[in-house]
């Protein structure tokens, strides 16, 4: 059994991150952050900035556990078994964000 | 039926080995981060459905406008939203690099600069704790003017009242970036507990620092719902 955790161990290792490849995505995810700044102050409020500022999370999430949390070197089964799930989250957010919306208009009718 | 047994010795499910190719702890340290993701999604959705109930023209609260409650930054006077919590984001991000550094120091068997990349890691998580508690403490004081909410002069901010707007405001700002923060706290822990065995030689004699590994995956998290923190309560 410790064999097999050994080899399991071992075998992951050939494609693996160098330091070089975590500069470079410390400095996107920078990047990102600072561009994040950038808008706010430079754009007006607005759902299509809300949306830039959704979009530029997900980015970053791509890169935080693609790189640094080593998921783009896994098995895709790992891949598979870990992040579809959160579509279940999707469906919360849909279903929640629209009941939100009609409580608004119904809760404070009286 | 030895047929059955050589088909099944190439499946990667046939037993044996990991058929993901990390080591069990590893794998249960990704199942928990997933479990941990459906509890902080819960609660950031709750934040948009708040929000959202707050958001039509007869609400008798607006929700408030994040610029003009964080907009503090410490020792100077001027209103500077989004500073203050961008620098505990790079606070936080660094400290992801710092960890990232130190697996990669821990898959060479260099004991000294895992050390350091650990202590570095240490420090900005601490760092962060040390700005959340700075932030709290402006959010629960308040402003000199206060606010009035429903004819009532409301200074700062606590469980049942808050002078920027509707009561949810407040509580969800407090249990989301509460939670987070313990999380942080907690991961500051182990990064502690990890660092002494370092420093003991635990994963030298081991023969690998897989231990850092499954820490590190954790920190990364906690770093990743701040991105999430950072987008919904102070830029949106």
């Amino acid at each position: 059994m410790s064999q097999a955790i050994d080899n399991a161990h071992n075998d992951h290792h050939e494609p693996s991150m160098t330091v070089k490849t975590i500069w470079l995505v410390f400095w996107i995810l920078l990047g990102i952050t600072v561009l994040d700044f950038v808008i706010y102050f430079m754009m007006p409020k607005s759902g299509f900035r809300n949306f830039i500022f959704i979009g530029f999370g997900v980015v970053k999430s791509y890169f935080i556990v693609g790189f640094f949390m080593h998921m783009r070197y896994e098995k895709v089964r790992l891949m598979a078994m870990i992040i579809l799930p959160m579509a279940f989250v999707l469906g919360l957010i849909a279903a929640l964000l629209y009941e939100g919306g009609v409580w608004s208009l119904t809760k404070w009718m009286e | 039926m030895s047929d059955t047994a050589v088909f099944n010795a190439k499946s990667p499910w046939s037993g044996g080995k990991s058929p993901f190719a990390v080591s069990p702890g590893k794998l249960m340290m990704w199942v928990f981060l997933l479990s941990d993701a459906f509890t902080f999604s819960s609660l950031l959705t709750a934040y948009g459905c708040q929000r959202f109930l707050a958001s039509s023209d007869t609400a008798p609260m607006k929700w408030p406008d994040p610029s003009v409650v964080f907009n503090h930054f410490p020792f100077l006077h001027e209103h500077l939203p989004l500073l203050f919590v961008s620098l505990m984001t790079f606070i936080l991000i660094y400290s992801s690099v710092t960890m990232v550094l130190a697996v990669e120091a821990g898959h060479r068997m260099d004991k000294k600069s895992v050390l350091y990349y650990m202590f570095l890691t240490i420090l900005g998580g601490i760092a962060f704790l040390s700005c959340q508690a700075w932030e709290w403490t402006m959010f629960i004081g308040g402003t000199h003017e206060g606010g009035i909410i429903n004819g009532v002069q409301v200074f700062g901010a606590n469980l049942n009242v808050n002078q920027y707007g509707p009561a949810a405001f407040a509580d969800l700002f407090f249990i989301v970036t509460g939670f987070h923060g313990f999380h942080v706290l907690s991961g500051v822990v182990l990064n502690i507990i990890i660092y002494v065995n370092v420093a003991a030689g635990t994963y030298e004699r081991r023969g690998h620092y897989e231990m850092i590994e499954k820490v590190g995956l954790y920190w990364h998290f906690v770093d990743l719902v701040w991105v999430f923190v950072f987008t919904f309560f102070y830029l949106i």
